[in-house]
């Protein structure tokens, strides 16, 4: 756990609960999409970090290459937990990522076909946030509803804090995460950004969780 | 005499859940391991009565690890504990040789009939 200036108020065995929430619910998105393309995704177990939203670019570079952009999916979400979920990757991974959507009837996802792509793009961002914070929702006790999804493409990722509209008083919860869908290596990171009433209910709520046991 | 039980999940807080749903009444000896090779070495130390193993791990996935004991001992008692539901992680681990998956977060219930199902209680 990082233990620099946000994350005081929230304690070591608070991190760890919200990493296996966080588990749990990303193994339900996963399963959500790898029903809808039919694939087997590999999971890594899902590391937290509490950042300030300015850190969040020193997270990602380290996983990034200099060079390379990144295409990103912005979904906001209202419920006593309120932010925004981003689930972000290499521009270079995005057509390894729209070809599990392809189908013979349909023509070729490639850069002739940029609203295919973006429709995919934003379908798997759909799946994955949807059905990741929803069931943090339902574990935590609380219930979200959706913006639809946003894509940010090819951001150069310096400039992530202008193209999220990222606050900088704002807590991130930083869920980094590898996953690999079969014979395809694909990174991606899926961070939620609140603010601080939404940080302090989620720590009351984090410890419900567990006192249910 | 206590059945040895071993949990092998590299979340603390997943192990102190499961410790939690145990079933009352029953003398278990715990042992703990927080990964997949930490779970093998342990598994070959104590031989335990059943093995409850999740599969996303570091060092040694659950799949590897399920795969490893079951050369040890082919008749193990290994029930998994995961957060991974897909259908084809479900088919893996019961061909090779789970004896049933149990999703997270668990709840008395499903570890009292997972423990049930392979006879422990």
């Amino acid at each position: 756990m990082n233990t620099s200036q946000t994350d005081t108020t929230f304690t070591k065995e608070d991190g760890a609960i919200l990493e296996e929430v966080m588990n749990i619910a990303f193994g339900k998105a996963s399963s959500e999409l790898a029903t809808v393309v039919d694939l087997r995704i590999l999971l890594n177990a899902p590391k937290v970090e509490f950042l300030q939203a300015d850190d969040l670019l020193r997270w990602i570079k380290q996983d990034t290459a200099d060079n390379d952009t990144l295409n990103m999916i912005e979904q906001n979400f209202w419920g006593k937990y309120t932010g925004s979920a981003f689930l972000a990757f290499p521009t270079s991974a995005s057509k390894g990522l729209v070809s599990l959507f392809e189908d013979d009837d349909l023509p070729p996802m490639d850069e002739e076909n940029p609203l295919l792509v973006k429709e995919n793009l934003l379908e798997i961002g759909n799946i994955l946030i949807g059905a990741c914070v929803s069931k943090v929702a339902e574990l935590l006790d609380d219930e979200v509803t959706f913006s639809p999804p946003r894509l940010i493409p090819r951001m150069v990722v310096d400039n992530l804090a202008n193209e999220a509209r990222l606050d900088p008083d704002k807590v991130a919860i930083l869920i980094k995460t590898v996953f690999h869908i079969q014979d395809k290596d694909i990174k991606g990171f899926l961070f939620l950004v609140a603010g601080e009433e939404s940080m302090a209910w989620l720590k009351t709520a984090l410890q419900n969780f567990m006192a249910k046991f | 005499m206590p059945k040895k039980l071993l949990i092998v999940d590299d979340s603390p807080v997943s192990r102190a859940i499961i410790k939690k749903c145990l079933p009352e009444g029953h003398d278990f000896e715990l042992f703990e391991a927080e990964d997949g090779q930490q779970g093998l070495e342990k598994f070959k130390e104590v031989k335990p009565d059943a093995t409850l193993l999740d599969l996303t791990m570091p060092v040694m996935d659950g799949f590897e690890a399920l795969e490893e004991i079951k050369k040890v001992d082919s008749g193990a008692q290994v029930i998994v504990l995961t957060a991974d539901i897909q259908p084809k992680a479900y088919e893996t681990v019961m061909g090779l040789g789970a004896a049933m998956v149990v999703p997270k977060p668990p709840s008395s219930e499903s570890i009292a009939d997972g423990l049930s199902k392979i006879g422990l209680i």
